[in-house]
């Protein structure tokens, strides 16, 4: 007995507390990031959470009766629950809820109409970048360079240049909210502190059961695959959750504050994945073009607006699922603004991404660039580790000179 | 992203409550923040409920000169940063 109670003590304090009681060091949560991206590409596919939301935009928009194609055209318009590729979104939010009860930081935080409104401009505007780069951030910059295309490496320059305007509206915003503040003279009556005790881990056990009753269920429908994605999505939410690997903050403190840390260790996690990607794909596991995005002005032109987007919504794709998962209500309306805009993409513009005038030469696109086809296996992943580490020393360059 | 209030708390500090600003805001607040209250008092509580500022203010913070002999987690999601 006293043994059992030893090991389960041993277990609690080894893995537990580290794993949901602590937050993860940066670089834990970008390896884990790396491993879990190269997992699912070698499963189904890199991750990407935009092109998904912007089919579920369509869906909705053809739900009130006007017949919309959904943007990318790898993913059509389709019921969401019979989507496999939804379930890692979903599967995002079960993770991101699961993480953040277990570590008592799940809160139902509502802001105000004005918080709500830039949640679902910021989202609007991602929505727009989404088609315009295309995908999102962690998509069409992380994935994509893991997957050695040209458009992910064009669409940080974009990326940290929207990032840059976004930073600069916020923290004008937070000024702004400081020289208004009030200060009460008066001093308050002390509040006697109450002992806080808290259920959330408790829920977040029921949520992980939870996750696994669906992964069941579906095995059950003879559709296992969803339930394998569902576990691949929580598996990112428990990253993103604990770790505090944010895309978004990564490109919005660079010109700033020049706080480069974070974007760092994600060129290092994009290096590990790109060894990966680049196995699965050299031997064939994986199509060449897996990830790999029409290049051009139209990266740079969509990260920059998705930067801004991004920034002022408060998170990137998967940034406003996690936070949406976490409780922030601003952020549900950032993920209703990108779904309408993403959505409608098809109306406006009369293609689908990837085709008419936006993408095309006179616009100064390239079409699809998979570096190995342009320079060779060899001189695509020296190009692209040369170009990680010149990035790399850059931002290290940057921040040392702030001091 | 409602109005702010310090509140003089019985021992002379000051008491800010953050919370429902999300993140980034709080980081880029301490700054001005810090500023405006310079001479009044140096000990400020700062209520957040932002997991990210629960590290990054405090980061902040310490790169300006400031002391942060507290983070406490006070809620669900709460947390209690006092910067000296």
């Amino acid at each position: 007995m006293g043994t059992a109670v030893a090991v389960f003590r041993s277990i609690k304090e080894n893995l537990y507390i580290p794993l949901f009681k602590k937050v993860w060091p940066v670089w834990a949560g970008a390896l884990a990031f790396a491993i879990t991206n190269v997992l699912m590409a070698a499963y189904a596919r890199g991750l990407g959470v935009f092109p998904q939301l912007s089919m579920w935009g369509a869906s909705l928009i053809n739900a009130i009766g006007i017949k919309t194609q959904a943007p990318f055209a790898a993913y059509p318009v389709t019921p969401i629950l019979n989507d496999s590729h939804s379930m890692i979104n979903f599967g995002i939010v079960f993770g991101v809820l699961g993480a953040a009860l277990l570590s008592r930081e799940f809160k139902l935080r509502t802001d105000s109409w004005r918080g709500y409104a830039q949640g679902f401009l910021g989202g609007a505007l991602m929505g727009w970048g989404t088609v315009l780069t295309p995908p999102c951030n962690v998509g069409g910059f992380g994935t994509a360079i893991m997957a050695l295309s040209l458009s992910g490496f064009l669409m940080a320059i974009g990326l940290l240049l929207g990032g840059f305007v976004g930073a600069r509206i916020l923290m004008w915003q937070a000024k702004r909210a400081i020289s208004g503040i009030t200060i009460k003279e008066e001093p308050a009556r002390p509040v006697a502190e109450k002992a806080y005790t808290s259920r959330q881990p408790v829920i977040g056990w029921v949520v992980i059961a939870l996750l696994f009753v669906a992964v069941a269920v579906y095995a059950g429908l003879n559709k296992p695959n969803f339930g394998v994605l569902l576990l691949f999505g929580a598996a990112f939410g428990i990253i993103f959750q604990r770790s505090r690997l944010c895309f978004a903050a990564a490109f919005r403190d660079v010109f700033t504050t020049r706080d480069t840390r974070v974007l760092r260790w994600i060129l290092v996690s994009l290096a590990v994945g790109m060894v990966g990607f680049s196995i699965l794909k050299f031997k064939g596991f994986i199509p060449a073009d897996h990830f790999v995005f029409p290049a051009g002005l139209h990266n740079v032109a969509g990260g920059f607006v998705f930067g801004i987007g991004m920034v002022i919504a408060g998170g990137c794709g998967v940034g406003v699922l996690w936070r949406s998962a976490e409780g922030y209500v601003r952020h549900w309306f950032a993920i209703l603004g990108g779904m309408l805009t993403a959505g409608s993409w098809v109306l406006l513009y009369g293609h689908q991404v990837g085709q008419g005038w936006l993408y095309s030469s006179s616009a100064g696109g390239l079409g699809k660039v998979f570096l190995p086809t342009a320079l060779g296996w060899g001189g695509a992943l020296a190009a692209a580790a040369l170009t990680l580490a010149a990035f790399y020393t850059f931002l290290t360059w940057l921040e040392a000179k702030k001091r | 992203m409602s109005a702010l209030t310090a509140v003089k708390q019985q021992d002379g500090s000051y008491s800010v409550d953050i919370r429902g600003w999300m993140c980034p805001y709080p980081k880029y607040m301490l700054e001005p923040l810090l500023k405006k209250m310079a001479g009044k008092q140096k000990r400020i509580s700062l209520l957040v409920d932002c997991p990210s500022a629960a590290t990054d203010v405090p980061d902040v913070a310490r790169k300006m000169g400031y002391k942060v002999p507290e983070v406490t987690q006070i809620g669900d999601g709460e947390w209690r940063i006092i910067i000296e």
